[in-house]
This record gives C-alpha cells, structure tokens and sequence, in this order.
C-alpha cells in the first residue's frame, strides 16, 4: 500500500498530460458518449487513488475479522462435518411437523453438538427432507432417530455419511495445502502471462481478495464450510482472474485510447462478464431448491467470490494498473 | 456458404458426443450422427434462407424424434445370482429381457407383472426373450434376478446420485506397500463376490498425504452388510472350549458348500415363543482327515450335556475376528467320530418369516464368505462409510435438469439484451450446449462416474466459457481500428490466459482427500479444454461471419 501512495503527488502533472492527449484522440467508443468520457476521464485521473482505498478498507476488515475470528475459535473457517469428522443424515418422507419438531428436540437433548436443518417443509402431507450433522458416529445417531421415528432407516428413506475425525481432519489440511498449491500455480501463470512485476502482482492481489473477502463473510455469517466449499475456493482462483486477465491485456497490450478510455472499454467488457457469471451461478443457490447443501454451498462461494471480484478487478486492479501506467508512462 | 473447417470440427466431435452419450442401437446412433453432421452441408449447399431455416429445423425436429422412439425397450438384468437355475441357462447381467412367455415387456414393471402371473408350485417352462436370444428355463421358483429399466444414456452416476454404499477403510498401525494395497483389493473383491455382489468397485486410492487407502463402492448392498463385509479381517476360527478344532483354509476345510440345495439351505420354523419368526440355515462343511482327527480326539473327552442328553457338553463356537458369531451343539453321534463331513447351522429372525429367511440367508453368506475367501494379515479400520439413497439421488438428478435449463436460459437472454442480436444470441447457446454435451460426452466415453461435484464443475466450465464469448464478441464488435484478426489474437490471449489459471487452480483437486472432489477437476477441465480446442474456434468463426 505505501508504494502505491508514494508516488500520489506526481500524479497532477502527469494527468495534465494524459489530458491533452486524451484531448487529441479520437477514439470511436468514446465518440457515441463524449459525457461519459468528460465525466470519465475527469474524475478517473483525479479520484482512482481514493476508489483504490475502498477494497483496501474492505480488505483490511476482512483480514482483521478472519484474524479475530481466529484468535476466538482457533480455527479461520467453521467446518462442517466432512472436514471435522462425524455423520450426516439425510432423511425424507411423510412425516408430520410435531414429529419433526419432537424429533429435532429429543435429538438437541440427546447431543451437545446436533445441528437439524429442514430442507422442504411437509405442507399438505407431501414429503418433507430434513438434514441432520453431529460429531458423534453413524450408529449412535442412527439408532437415536429410529427410535424416535420408530422407523427404520433404508436406503429407501435416508443417505447417511460417516467420516472419522483423522480422516476430516486430513481432508481439510490436504484441501488447504491445495487450495496454496493452486494459488502459487495461478500467480506463476500471471507471471509467465505478462512477465512484469506490478500488473502480475495486482492480479494476484484481487485473485487473493477475492478470496479473503467471502471467507470472511462466510465465517461472519456463521456458515458451515464443507470439504465442496473449500473446493469451490479453488475454482474461484480460477474464475475471478479471467477479468483481471482482460483488464491487464487491454491496459497493456493495446494500442489504440488512452489508458483510461481503455480501462473504461475493459470495465464494460468485464462487469458484463461478472454479471452474466453472477447469473449463472445463482439459479443454483436461489431458484432450484432441493439440492444437496454442498452443491449449493459452491454456487454460493462462487457467487459471493464474483462479486468480490467486481471490486476487486475494478477498483483494485484497476487503480493499480493505472498508477503503473502512469509511471511508466504508458498512456 | 463456405463452411470454416472449425466449424466442421465441432460439428464432428457434437456428433460424436451424442452417440457416445444415447444408450441406443447402433443403426439409431449411426442415423443421430448422420443427422448432425447434416447441418453443416445444408448451410453449404442451399442457397435461400428460407430453405435453409426450414431444412435446419426439420432436421432438429428428425433428430429429436429419432433419439426418443429408439430408446431400448425392455427390463435390464442388472445382477444374476449365478448359482441359480436362471443363470446356468443363459441369462446373464446385461442382458435386456424384452418379453416373458411371449409377452412383451417395455418396462420394470411389465417385466414383474409377467413374473407374477407364473405359478412356481412346480416345475415350469419360462420363456425369455432377450436382445442376445432366447432362452427356456425349467424352474419351480420365482428368479433371483434383479432388473431395472434400460438406462436412456450411457452416463453412469456416482454413488451420490445413482444410490449405493461406499466404505473407505485403513490398516491399523500399518501403511501398506502397493503389493500389500493389490493383495487386499483382490481379496476384498473376492470376497464381495462370495456374498453375490458383482457391481462393485474396489480400489487402492491415496492423498496428498501419502496415505494408502482401499476404497470400496457398491451399489446394491446395504451400508451394514458393506461394513461387515469388507471391514472384517476374515480370521475364523473353530473351537471347542478352549481348544482349536478347525480354522479355515485348504489345511483344514477343503469344501464348502453354498448354491446347493443339497447341502446349504434354509428352513423356516415359524414362529417362537415371544412371537418372532424363525428360520435356520444349515451348510455342510469338509473337513480334512487332519482336522476331522483334531475334532474327534477333542470330543472323545467330553461328557454328555445334563440337560439335553442328545447333545455333548461342550459347544462348537465359531469365531470370526476373534467374536463368536455361532455356537453349535455337538450331536452325541459325533462324540470320538473322525467325520469330514460336518454340518453348520445358525439362526434368523425377523417379524415376517420372509423376513426371518433373509436373515437366515444373509448370516450363512457372511459365514460361507469367510469361510471361503482369504484373510487379511492386518486389521482394518472403516474410516467412512456412505450410503446413498437412489430416491433423493433421483430429485437431484431432476432439479439439475431444471437448473440446466434455467441457467441456460438467463445467459441467453442477457446475451440478448446486451447485444441485440438474435444471431449472436443463438451462437452463444449453440456454444454452451456444444460444451455440456462434449463433456458429457467425454465423460461417457472414459465411463466417468458423475456425481454432484461433476456436474458442479460442469456448470462452472460453462460459466467461464460463457466470459470467454463475451471476452471474443467484445472484441469483435469493437469500432478500433485494428484488424478484426488482431483483435481476435488478443481475445485469444486472454482467454488462453483465462484457461491456463482455471487450470492450474483445479489440478490439486485431483490428488487432495482420496479424489472425493476429483470430479469437480475433472468436468471443469474437460469442459474448458474442449472449449479452448473445438468450441472457442468455432465461435470465433461464426461471430466473425455475423460481423463481417
């Protein structure tokens, strides 16, 4: 953050250049909308530093919460029990709401650490889901609900999943230790991508907080991270740096514009990009219910990492990419 | 019209795809194929639009038509036991049973609807029809055969979604050298075999970690049966108090019977006193002269039992992993008797007899399973154990339909509304369909089982293909004056760029927890891969020659 600040007063002269040349240019994209590109250039020159602290604010809570999260829990995520240990049990029939409730309360009072989630509700005695998570065995569990249910549970009216806790535990540290192997390949891919050190750096920055930011989200909202979740971070390096990509080449690689008529040409690209992916992955979370809560837990990751990804390309990225522009004279 | 050979291309690989998926005959598959790899000579050959828009939708409209009306008709037999009549006359798993005593059968249903129509108090003729023959089988009852209706695709679906159990399992306080990882496998299938389970998969896995484990799927077996199965080290051991009398291996027993009416059977004793049902199992045994001389010199001590004066006093205990699963009383006829040939028996219950029979019969398949297959020289620990239920597998196999169609759906009409343009729009789904079919496609050729993270990754793939269109229509229609061509380089670099970082971000997947989440990695890359190769390239060209 200070080198980027550093060199803020040199800023002024350099604007006044960009502007008379800005002046001369004609560029078509912007000779459909000569407001926009008064208004735009005006402001961009003048205000990106002060666009540039919103995700630094952002960024500095999220990393500040996750830490103070930590130093709560002993843990940066909350996981659940795939990546814990224990079992989860998914049951679905005709069953009436007092025997639901009763079931979710005799379970409660039985164990500590039951967590009893209604997927469909039973209206009009039409078949109700319900999911139930505890660290303790298949078994125990098992047999507890039988008991209440006075049913048995089949394959025909239930799915249950046991991990052992070793196993859970390995799960999440092998999903971490990929979740850096994949980062670490990424950034070496932005570096072989544009082989200099400022704009590879700033993607791999907005691909960090793309990251961060939902963790922290997620961890504020108190949500369950399955071992799906962690994997749908790993996806998120990928998708998100598609726009930081586009962004990059079009700030650097191309020869028509000056660079904020570029970056602007970029930003219509992009966001459409971030909006249609929005759209694409939120039918999964909002519209189709009934899915599995892991398959819905990686849409969800995916959407909030894509927003994320909005501020991130264009206020982080996009100010970082300027501020280099700027110094090294590439208008 | 001239057509870019890219174009050809994904034509080729769409066809290819959708024979690979459609579970049809190869006359069917040969006419879907045709079909597809018809358009592109019609939009060679005619001249007007008209024509062409009304021969396209004819041919979508055939191709619909013919993919519907040659679906297989018929019950699959999905398992035989293959000591049953049934089996020694030919029928056999994977064979499609089209009519029973010359009635047809479309379906499941029919199938059983025919089956029950037969009487089985005596010996019948049953005439099969299948799609390999016919056969005739002299049965007095009912086929242990389980079908199910002809699947429409060749897609097969992981355990989450297609129904099933799956057990991980780990050596205590071992780690396992790949000779020790074969030899397990090989006895754990073995053994799943000896129980009559055939569609299974056995296999060694390991993680990031370097831990070896032996992970077992099956789909017709339930997670108690599973557990007990596989997780047993298999030792057994006969006793008479305290004394071996017999353990297993050619050593000590050299048949045991199973399949055989003669010698292993059930018999059902009705109810008890508290009102349970009953029913025994009994199968022989042959010991060698070692082990029947071993029995008879242990026996010659004992004394008769005090209450019961047709039996010794002391009990043969059958012990499996060290826990005593049976306990037979010894006949007095046996006292000092160096017989081979001995009889087991143990016990059922349930609250129907049928029920009381199928426990009867599912002890004496873990028995004779013991009792034949190797054991193992360690112990093993279940360190998770699945079940799936088909039914919930079966509504979200339904929602993703609808999610398909609904995302589909969304990123056209924003397509649309960003762009204005019908054709543009057209492209872009023609593009993301092409996409989801060569995946599955693909998937369907290297017979990849897809579960819910597949398909997550399959949504995914298209989502980034999606940006990588717009990424190419941006560049298309951008008014600089740079070359169509250099703009469509600097797209290219940018979505190859876009590739390599999806890439390189889901690699790691495909080693970190035992591959549980591999097939996330696996459809996205699929999925990205065949978009970077066949589908970007055609787009390119067709949004190319919108433009120009």
């Amino acid at each position: 953050m200070a080198r980027v600040r550093l060199p803020a007063g040199a800023f002024s002269k350099m604007d006044e250049k960009i502007e008379n040349k800005g002046e001369q240019h004609t560029n078509a994209v912007l000779k459909k909308h000569p407001e926009a590109k008064k208004k735009f250039n005006f402001n961009y020159d003048k205000h990106y530093g002060k666009l540039f602290l919103i995700p630094v604010i952002l960024m500095l809570f999220s990393v500040g919460y996750l830490f103070y999260f930590y130093s709560q829990t002993g843990e940066f995520i909350i996981k659940d029990v795939s990546l814990s240990g224990g079992t989860t049990i998914t049951v679905f029939g005709n069953f009436s709401d007092t025997e639901i409730q009763s079931l979710e309360s005799s379970l409660m009072a039985q164990y500590d650490d039951i967590s009893f989630r209604r997927l469909t509700e039973s209206t009009s005695g039409k078949s109700s889901t319900f999911v139930i998570e505890s660290q303790e065995g298949s078994e125990k569990i098992t047999a507890s609900i039988e008991e209440i249910l006075g049913i048995k549970l089949t394959q025909q009216n239930s799915s249950i999943e046991f991990s052992d806790s070793a196993l859970g535990e390995s799960f999440y540290r092998q999903l971490i230790t990929s979740l850096f192997i994949s980062f670490v390949l990424m950034s070496i891919v932005i570096f072989i991508l544009f082989r200099s050190f400022v704009p590879s750096m700033a993607v791999i920055f907005a691909a960090f907080s793309d990251i961060v930011m939902p963790l922290a989200l997620i961890d504020y909202l108190g949500i369950k991270l399955s071992a799906a979740g962690i994997a749908a971070f790993l996806m998120l390096i990928g998708y998100s740096v598609d726009t930081d990509i586009l962004l990059t080449t079009r700030a650097l690689k191309k020869q028509e514009g000056t660079i904020n008529e570029r970056i602007y040409g970029a930003f219509k690209t992009g966001i459409f990009m971030n909006v249609t992916a929005l759209a694409a992955v939120l039918p999964a979370f909002f519209i189709v219910t009934g899915l599995p809560d892991s398959f819905r837990q990686i849409f969800f990751i995916l959407a909030l990492g894509l927003v994320a990804d909005i501020i991130n390309t264009w206020l982080t990225n996009a100010s970082i990419i300027k501020w280099y522009c700027d110094r090294k004279g590439i208008k | 019209m001239k057509i870019s050979w890219r174009v050809w291309v994904l034509t080729f690989v769409l066809a290819l795809s959708l024979v690979s998926i459609l579970n049809i005959s190869l006359a069917s598959n040969f006419l879907v194929g045709a079909l597809v790899l018809s358009i592109p000579f019609t939009l060679t050959f005619s001249k007007s639009r008209t024509t062409k828009v009304i021969i396209m939708i004819l041919t979508v409209i055939a191709l619909i038509l013919i993919i519907f009306f040659s679906f297989h008709k018929g019950a699959i037999i999905t398992s035989i036991s293959s000591d049953s009549v049934y089996f020694t006359d030919g029928l056999r798993k994977g064979m499609i049973i089209t009519s029973v005593n010359k009635n047809t059968v479309t379906n499941v249903e029919d199938y059983i609807a025919q089956i029950n129509l037969i009487d089985f108090q005596d010996y019948t003729k049953i005439e099969f029809q299948t799609n390999q023959g016919n056969f005739l089988v002299l049965a007095n009852q009912t086929p242990n055969i389980v079908v199910s209706n002809v699947p429409k695709t060749n897609l097969k679906t992981g355990l989450d979604l297609g129904g099933g159990a799956r057990a991980v399992l780990k050596p205590i306080n071992t780690t396992l050298s790949q000779n020790d990882m074969n030899d397990l496998v090989s006895v754990t299938s073995s053994r799943l075999n000896a129980f009559g389970i055939s569609d299974v998969s056995v296999r060694g896995v390991s993680d990031l970690e370097g831990n070896k484990f032996l992970m077992v799927e099956v789909a017709g077996m339930t997670r108690d049966d599973l557990k007990e199965v596989v997780g047993q080290q298999g030792k057994f051991e006969a006793k008479i108090g305290n004394e071996t009398s017999f353990v297993k291996g050619e050593k000590d027993i050299t048949f045991v019977c199973r399949g055989d009416a003669t010698c292993a059977g059930i018999e059902s004793l009705g109810q008890d006193s508290s009102g349970a049902y009953v029913s025994k199992f009994k199968f022989s045994v042959s010991l060698s002269q070692e082990a029947a001389q071993r029995q008879a010199r242990i026996t010659q001590n004992l004394t008769l039992d005090p209450t019961d004066s047709q039996s010794l006093s002391k009990k043969l205990d059958l012990y499996v992993d060290d826990k005593l699963v049976e306990s037979l009383s010894i006949g007095v006829g046996l006292k000092g008797s160096d017989t081979t040939q001995i009889q087991i028996s143990g016990s059922g219950k349930g609250e129907t007899q049928q029920e009381a029979d199928d426990d009867a019969r599912n002890s004496m398949k873990k028995l004779q399973t013991v009792l034949i297959t190797g054991s193992l020289p360690y112990k093993l620990e279940i360190v998770k154990l699945d079940s799936s239920s088909p039914v919930l597998g079966k509504d979200f196999t339904k929602n993703i339909i609808i999610l398909g169609l609904v995302v589909f759906s969304i990123v056209s009409l924003f397509i649309f509304i960003r762009y204005r343009k019908i054709k543009t729009t057209l492209a872009v789904i023609l593009t993301m369909f092409s996409e989801a079919v060569i995946t599955l496609g693909i998937a369907s050729l290297l017979a990849w089982n897809l579960d819910a993270p597949s398909i997550a990754g399959i949504i995914a793939g298209i989502g980034t293909g999606v940006n990588d269109q717009i990424v190419i229509i941006a560049e298309s229609v951008s008014e600089e004056s740079s070359t169509l061509k250099q703009r469509i380089k600097r797209a290219f670099f940018i979505i190859i760029g876009a590739f390599f970082t999806i890439f390189a971000a889901m690699i790691p997947l495909f080693w970190a927890g035992i591959g549980m989440l591999q097939g996330f990695a696996f459809t996205t890359i699929i999925g990205i891969t065949a978009g970077i190769l066949i589908t970007r390239p055609a787009f390119t060209e067709i949004i190319r020659r919108i433009e120009e």
